[in-house]
């Protein structure tokens, strides 16, 4: 018993030294590899912060480092090209097919969520099929109806709001279904039933309890819909006019009259924020979000 | 109350099934047939007439002696080695972010945030400022000159040159996905597990061969699926890299149909190739598709 205890008394005397030295070399390593990685991820975004405050006559110059802090190219970015309507379609777009994805989700994700039906299955398997569909495999088909209805019915739709809108539906309504319908199922069902009990029609128990339950999930769906218009490029492209283009496509303006880089930057920062700001505010939600509820972040 | 007797209020349902069935279901049937037609922008007004020419463009993309073959099989060639490649590069540094995130080091939480900025950024916006950067007279250029590694005139946005610009400029913005996904499965592992692994003496890289792997594994295979799929299907960083003339090197498919389609305006060719993506995305999509257990969260 004696001898066991002085060597186990002894050890950690005899070791301490090096562990301590093992433990401080791990947090320097650490330390390093996370300047490697801040490095790794800020060196572009500053690349950009920096040719952003170039002049346009600067910019061509070949040095990093702007002369002075040439702020003026974020108000002179406004009028070379026009970015206010670029800003303004984008929220518009992005904006309504948000809404119409997240509201017409709702419904859809309580039935999925608490009945069980025929084909239950089947549809929410489409609903997360939908999301590795090649999105060029939908806009073909899309485009040649939008033309035909175009030529039947003598209305804009290729070029015009309405056709970009529910364009942009194509992604952001199976994903809102799928991430709200998860959200739900997630909620207590005591309080339904209870409802049920005292008498509510299922209208109303669907207005009074599970609509507010539901807000959280609803704005995450919502901003996720957003965030598939305002970075789309491809609807973009092939489905607005000048008049009504979008942020995400607008950009390339800057290029083809002379390369206004430093400007095209300060735009790019300006398209980057609204989608940098809410991403961080859903933080929370991503994880679940993006792997279509099969883990929770 | 999944399986209660009660009838489901198909009224709530209703109008998201229409509006599937009309941005959704209709299109993807739409894209079978068109496939199967001759439908060009002489007869795309009236697609019901167009002729019919049942796998005709499926045989011309894959008829090697056409000259629509040739840029087909580069596409395919280029789309798997663009998506398996920029999937190969982000396992490491994504996996040994997210172990840096999960340890205790000062400065955490902002370090997290810090460490999303990539993947948060529009893929436009990081489209853009990789073409800047591997521009002539662009960044790297100068850091290569700089540290030796290359010329100052190297050109990265043509010839084969391209396809290296797109993954760097892909890994760099896709990263912070798988990132996410494995620090998410890490923090469920807890420390008991670790001290107890320790005290079996598995530390270190052991510990992260024996212990952390096998824990975080069926994530980190589904994060990669699914960034495989993104990586097929991305469309806009290609696009608004090399615009709608690109370099070989890159042209993947997604971009491919859409020069077949929009550009040369021949929307049956475009579909059948369409289709075939669809097809090559099925394998990693099935997976997704299983790992998710639709059918078990009841």
């Amino acid at each position: 018993m004696m001898p066991a205890r002085t060597q186990e008394g002894h050890a950690p005397a005899s070791g301490r030294p090096r562990r301590r030295w093992a433990k401080r070399a791990r947090t320097a390593i650490r330390y390093v590899f996370m300047l490697v990685y801040v490095t790794f991820v800020l060196l572009p975004i500053v690349y950009m912060v920096l040719i952003a405050f170039h002049t346009t006559d600067s910019v061509g110059s070949g040095v990093l480092l702007p002369p002075s802090w040439h702020w003026q190219t974020f108000i002179e970015m406004w009028s070379t090209i026009t970015l206010g309507t670029y800003v303004k379609n984008s929220f518009l777009v992005a904006l309504t097919a948000a809404l119409c994805a997240s509201l017409l989700a709702f419904g859809a994700s309580y039935v999925v969520a608490r009945f069980r039906f025929r084909l239950r299955q089947t549809f929410r398997m489409s609903l997360l099929a939908s999301q590795t569909v090649p999105g060029v495999l939908l806009l073909l088909p899309l485009f040649v109806i939008y033309v035909t209805l175009q030529h039947v019915l003598h209305v804009k739709i290729v070029g015009g709001y309405f056709g970009i809108v529910l364009a942009y539906m194509t992604f952001g309504l199976p994903f809102s279904i799928w991430m709200l319908s998860i959200y739900i199922i997630g909620l207590p069902v005591e309080l339904e039933e209870q409802g049920l009990v005292d008498g509510a029609t299922r209208f109303q128990i669907v207005r009074a309890i599970i609509l507010p339950l539901t807000l959280p999930g609803l704005v995450v769906a919502f901003v996720f819909s957003f965030l598939l218009g305002w970075n789309d490029v491809l609807f973009a492209t092939a489905l607005t006019s000048p008049a009504t283009r979008t942020l995400a496509v607008g950009l390339q303006a800057y290029l083809e009259a002379f390369p206004a880089w430093n400007q095209l930057m300060a735009a790019s920062l300006l398209a980057a924020l609204p989608a940098t700001l809410l991403f961080l505010f859903v933080q929370r939600y991503i994880v679940t979000g993006l792997t279509g509820g099969s883990l929770k972040g | 109350m999944p399986g209660s007797v009660v009838r489901p209020p198909y009224g709530l349902m209703a109008p998201s099934v229409l509006f599937l069935a009309v941005v959704v279901w209709l299109p993807m049937l739409l894209a079978v047939y068109i496939s199967l037609t001759r439908l060009n922008q002489y007869t795309i007004t009236m697609w019901l007439q167009a002729p019919f020419v049942a796998l005709h463009n499926y045989a011309q993309a894959l008829d090697l002696r056409s000259p629509l073959a040739g840029p087909l099989y580069n596409s395919i060639r280029v789309s798997l080695a663009f998506s398996i490649l920029t999937t190969l590069f982000i396992t490491p540094i994504a996996v040994g972010g997210a172990i840096l995130c999960n340890s205790q080091v000062w400065g955490r939480s902002a370090l997290r945030a810090i460490m999303l900025l990539p993947y948060v950024i529009p893929t436009f916006v990081n489209a853009i400022l990789w073409r800047l950067v591997f521009m002539n007279g662009g960044a790297a250029n100068r850091i290569l000159a700089g540290l030796h590694l290359g010329s100052q005139d190297t050109l990265w946005l043509i010839g084969s040159n391209a396809f290296w610009a797109m993954v760097t400029a892909d890994v760099w913005a896709a990263w912070p996905f798988v990132y996410l996904m494995v620090l998410a499965a890490l923090q469920t592992i807890s420390g008991e597990v670790y001290d107890a692994s320790k005290i079996d003496g598995a530390d270190g890289v052991r510990g992260f061969r024996y212990v952390t792997l096998p824990i975080i594994w069926p994530t980190l295979a589904l994060a990669l699926v699914l960034s495989t799929i993104h990586h097929f299907n991305n469309f806009t960083l290609p696009f608004v890299m090399f615009g709608s003339s690109p370099p070989d090197s890159v042209n993947v498919l997604p971009l491919n149909v859409y020069i077949s389609s929009f550009i040369n305006l021949n929307f049956g060719l475009g579909a059948a190739e369409s289709m075939m993506a669809m097809l090559i995305i099925l394998v990693p999509a099935i997976f997704y598709l299983r790992a998710t257990h639709v059918g078990e969260s009841e």
